[in-house]
């Protein structure tokens, strides 16, 4: 069962609860609290005001998030896996184009023994537009058995847009893996010219391109309805950018 | 009258390097074409040309094709004008499945000839119909465009892309390079399936035997330091086989 949610700004799981969740509209705030055992898989579109997402993870429970950011306010994340054995995986979408400006600020925090946290965060930025993405990992002292990772892809898909992006990776134990990257590129000129050799036209194969880019992370969204309209609300955003 | 496609005293370079130096050839619809000669000739090259990659900088001569001048069309345009390369190294292209490219490109010229865009139906049929006689299989048209596949069977695919698009004038860039005999084969049976008074092949290769028994060429041209040395008829093939390009190599210097 899917659940619609709006500006939500305190959602408690029960312990052992399974839920999808899609959140299209947000609020200032988020504050959630996954209990024992819970699964959680959420959606969410930020597409407005500044925005505080902050997230509690207890034990054995696995939240999952995926966020489509579209360049209007800052989004800002915070996971705190508080007890052993939670999960956290908080992908990242996000397009911008024209002049938009934005932060996105992330903040894993492994604060118990054997937890694991995956994050992949994706950009696409056009036009004039500028993206900032902090990701944080805080893996503090005499934890154990960690398994961390984040990801960070973005294209540039103009010569005047740009992205800024701050890995912070604090690691004060040793029982850690901990694997990270970024990497900021343009679109692949050989990609281009092969499928406008095939009669595509250029903007086409560029919107193409980017959208493959961006769908390594909606592809792993199970429910095909969700999928698709996560997909079409990203094409929304990149419409004026690539 | 001109020819169906007139090339006339082409030149292009690479950054500084000039690498086609007054190449002049000419191909009737019809027929089938091979370009030969050692490696640094420009045969990639006048490839990329005559499709449009803006890698390379064409300073100088024309290229006329069915009476329209090709050095003046973007690179789609000119595949929509019926200009198709089977690249040497075909691209990967991640996230995106084989029959998506296609319906893309299939939709992307329909809609420039003012055609309907095909429904899914037929656009499946036209797929189906092709790919069994290729003998690709549905698994491999489901997934992203030339990611992990062999050598043999992207140039298998590149012969797909060929007959789904059913292309006027068709480069084959080391379409051979690469395959065991039995793709080899299947390769040749594409092309020679899609042979028709109205279509015209521009085969580049070094494999005789393959040109000989699958190609079937109508005209070769030697290409040496960017120019065609010489031309012939299948005769010409024979003797390349026994005394390869040195003769041409050494005029070509002089």
């Amino acid at each position: 069962m899917v659940e619609e949610l709006s500006k939500t700004s305190v959602l408690t799981i029960s312990p052992g609860q399974s839920a999808v969740f899609v959140e299209k509209q947000l609020g200032e705030k988020t504050e959630i609290v996954v209990g024992a055992g819970a699964h959680i898989r959420h959606y969410r579109l930020h597409d407005g005001q500044d925005h505080m997402l902050s997230v509690r993870i207890e034990q054995g429970a696995s939240y999952e998030v995926i966020t489509l950011h579209r360049g209007n306010g800052n989004l800002m994340l915070s996971f705190d896996l508080a007890q052993e054995n939670a999960f956290c995986r908080s992908d990242i979408v996000y397009v911008l184009h024209g002049k938009q400006e934005s932060l996105i600020r992330s903040n894993v925090r492994h604060n118990a023994d054997n937890t694991v946290s995956r994050q992949m965060v994706k950009g696409a930025v056009g036009g004039q537009a500028f993206a900032a993405f902090e990701g944080g990992v805080f893996i503090p002292y005499e934890r154990k058995k960690i398994d961390g990772a984040q990801q960070h892809r973005a294209l540039l898909l103009s010569p005047d847009a740009a992205v800024n992006a701050v890995p912070q990776l604090e690691i004060y134990a040793d029982d850690v893996k901990c694997a990270h990257g970024s990497a900021i590129g343009s679109l692949n000129k050989d990609q281009l010219y092969y499928l406008r050799t095939r009669g595509i036209e250029e903007q086409e194969a560029r919107h193409l391109l980017t959208q493959a880019f961006l769908d390594e992370v909606f592809d792993t969204i199970a429910e095909e309805d969700i999928r698709e309209e996560f997909k079409q609300l990203a094409a929304e955003g990149l419409q004026n950018g690539v | 009258m001109s020819a169906w496609l007139e090339i006339k005293d082409l030149h292009a370079k690479v950054g500084d390097k000039p690498i086609l130096n007054g190449l002049s050839l000419s191909i009737n619809a019809g027929e089938v074409h091979v370009i030969m000669g050692p490696n640094g000739s420009g045969k990639s090259t006048l490839s990329n040309v005559l499709c449009g990659n803006p890698h390379y900088e064409v300073t100088g001569g024309s290229v006329i094709f069915k009476g329209k001048n090709l050095l003046d069309m973007t690179v789609e345009e000119r595949a929509r004008t019926g200009i198709f390369l089977a690249f040497q190294h075909p691209i990967e292209i991640p996230g995106v499945s084989m029959a998506t490219f296609m319906k893309y490109a299939l939709n992307s010229q329909r809609k420039a000839a003012g055609e309907k865009e095909l429904d899914a139906v037929s656009f499946m049929k036209r797929i189906k119909i092709r790919s069994q006689a290729l003998e690709i299989s549905d698994e491999m048209l489901k997934r992203p465009v030339n990611v992990g596949f062999s050598g043999g069977e992207k140039k298998r695919l590149e012969v797909f892309q060929m007959a789904v698009l059913e292309p006027d004038f068709c480069i084959l860039d080391e379409m051979d390079s690469g395959l065991d005999v039995d793709a080899v084969k299947v390769a040749g049976n594409g092309v020679k399936i899609m042979r028709s008074p109205q279509r015209s092949f521009l085969v580049i290769s070094h494999n005789i035997k393959f040109l000989k028994e699958q190609i079937m060429p109508d005209k070769i041209h030697i290409l040496v330091h960017g120019r065609v040395v010489a031309e012939g008829d299948q005769g010409l093939l024979d003797k390349i086989d026994r005394s390869g390009f040195s003769e041409y190599q050494k005029e070509a210097v002089a």
